[in-house]
């Protein structure tokens, strides 16, 4: 795993083997590149099983949402990603998830270098108590020794790209901790693209915000995903059907449902995904 | 509807009568601390004279200050800071990033929180035990380590607190950009907590330098002047004591004014950090 990756990857072995989407789509499945697969995922808290052998591609340069119940197992999937859990000893995953062909549960991976390929961005805005700048430029600094004036580079393309540059460029040296709930999401967005990551893992990015915030966001998610593998969780229907390109619907720790999204909302193949997204339950 | 409004009276009636005993309460706390207040600025003052600063305690009867004391509680004071903070930094991060929840973690909290609350006499004789006896004399050394011992469950507990109320969120969002965990602690989480640490050393440092009992068994005092710490070093806090216990006004005087100093130090001490903390802090 480089730091600094090439956009075509080491090795992408079984492109043919696991079609990304049901064969009723081979179009699609013969132009997309598979940048995770899941296979056999099986997840814990202690003895309580929260995702049960789940099995699932996800697309290079594509937007894929996440979406389900509370308590589906959808968030939980998202942290296996980055393998987040990591941080917590009673939680473990068992079975494969092939990032780029190599098994991220692999215990010999390292975390860090894994975590600094899949930037990840939290429900909550957490803007480090430092200033905006330092804030992006932490990131860039841990892998990365840049003279001054190519680091004020980056952290301006990261904060142009999050859509929050004309706001801040005048008080880069203002606390992070100072800016409205929306740019602080954009800020943590602009922080996590600016390490120049492969994969986007978003989780319920908009829930705490103003339908104005949310909607620069989810511009700013179709602009990324021209360069991103985007892995998005929602707990708005809507959001989905919005901003994803693939929708995988999950219950109780099961994928029930994965497809393009718009077969997912408007002919979906699985009775509870029907049930689901006309608000029968959920 | 009557019932409700019933109800509403007996609650706002309850909120009256702990609200007018929180009040009390705080009255009584600050007329004593008023009262203190006021009977060092009366005393002390009078005592504060060029003098105090630049001369050394006197004998009885005669003229003199508390240079020699100053200089003594000075430099114990700074190097039981100096090297008590870091062990309690490092000994509350462990706790509170490394072992939060298992038992050895708890075991080292609970032994701090037993240190905590020890007399600080107790810890004076054990240095006694561990120093003095061994060099046979008393030593600005023994002194500074008894304090030393006195800051570490302070600034430990300090740190512990702060550190475990930085939000997790945090910790997981340096986590995700694949920081390494010394790093998410030392850049992110000390940052977070960094003004509720410097408070626990500010207290640490309040409360070593009124501190008396560890250093009679450990430097005891000077009446002239020395710089070596491996003697017996004049302090405020037994100069104060000694001073005070006399039957010469001069000494007494002298006392007053030792203590005056002592809490104005302190407070320009508190004031100074909380003034660095908020401008080295994030602007909110």
């Amino acid at each position: 795993m480089q730091t600094n990756p090439s956009p075509v990857g080491p090795s992408r072995p079984s492109l043919t083997t696991t079609p990304i989407v049901p064969p009723s789509d081979p179009v699609a499945a013969g132009k997309l590149v598979e940048k995770i697969q899941i296979k056999d995922l099986r997840f814990y808290y202690k003895k309580f099983e929260a995702l049960k052998t789940i099995n699932l591609s996800l697309a290079d340069k594509k937007v894929t949402a996440f979406i389900g119940p509370s308590g589906c197992g959808k968030s939980t999937l998202l942290r296996v990603l980055n393998r987040m859990y990591a941080l917590y000893p009673e939680q473990r995953a068992e079975g494969e998830v092939l990032v780029d062909g190599a098994n991220i549960l692999d215990p010999k991976i390292d975390l860090n270098l894994l975590r600094a390929k899949i930037g990840m961005v939290f429900q909550k805005p957490t803007p480090f108590p430092m200033s905006i700048f330092d804030n992006i430029a932490f990131g860039i600094n841990l892998y990365e020794d840049l003279p001054r004036a190519e680091l004020e580079d980056r952290v301006e393309q990261a904060l142009r790209r999050a859509a929050l540059w004309t706001e801040v460029k005048d008080k880069l040296k203002q606390s992070g901790l100072g800016l409205s709930g929306g740019q602080q999401q954009r800020l943590c967005i602009a922080r996590a693209i600016a390490v120049k990551p492969e994969i986007l893992l978003l989780d319920e990015p908009c829930s705490a915000l103003d339908p104005i915030s949310t909607q620069k966001i989810e511009e700013l998610i179709s602009e990324l995903k021209t360069d991103y593998c985007i892995v998005i969780v929602t707990h708005s229907m809507q959001q989905a059907a919005r901003s994803s390109d693939y929708t995988a619907f999950m219950y109780l720790g099961e994928l029930i449902e994965f497809n393009d999204t718009e077969t997912v909302f408007t002919n979906p193949h699985n009775k509870r995904t029907e049930d689901y997204i006309t608000g029968r339950f959920g | 509807m009557a019932k409700d409004l019933a109800r509403y009276a007996r609650r706002q009636r309850k909120n009256g009568v702990i609200l007018g005993l929180s009040m009390a309460a705080t009255g009584v706390g600050l007329f004593f601390l008023g009262a203190i207040l006021y009977a060092l600025l009366t005393e002390g003052l009078a005592a504060i004279r060029p003098s105090l600063f630049t001369q050394m305690t006197p004998a009885p009867g005669s003229d003199g200050g508390l240079l020699n004391a100053i200089y003594g509680s000075a430099i114990m004071t700074l190097v039981g800071t100096v090297v008590g903070t870091p062990i309690g930094i490092l000994v509350g991060t462990y706790i509170a990033e490394y072992s939060r929840n298992n038992r050895l973690g708890q075991a080292i909290q609970f032994i701090n929180d037993v240190l905590l609350s020890a007399p600080s006499i107790i810890v004076g004789l054990f240095v006694y035990q561990l120093m003095v006896v061994p060099m046979g004399h008393f030593s600005g050394w023994a002194g500074s380590t008894t304090l030393a011992i006195l800051v570490i469950p302070v600034v430990t507990r300090t740190t512990v607190d702060m550190l475990v109320l930085v939000p997790n969120a945090l910790r997981e969002a340096a986590a995700a950009l694949g920081t390494p965990k010394w790093k998410i602690t030392v850049s992110v989480c000390y940052r977070a907590a960094r003004q509720g640490m410097l408070t626990g050393i500010m207290l640490a440092v309040a409360r070593i330098s009124g501190e008396t009992a560890p250093l009679l068994f450990t430097v005891l005092s000077n009446q002239f002047w020395s710089t070596d710490m491996s003697h017996s070093i004049a302090n405020l806090p037994v100069v104060i004591s000694n001073f005070a216990l006399s039957p010469y006004p001069d000494w007494q005087r002298l006392a007053w004014g030792g203590a005056l100093l002592i809490t104005v130090t302190i407070l320009i001490l508190n004031i100074t950090a909380r003034t660095l903390a908020s401008l080295g802090g994030a602007k909110q």
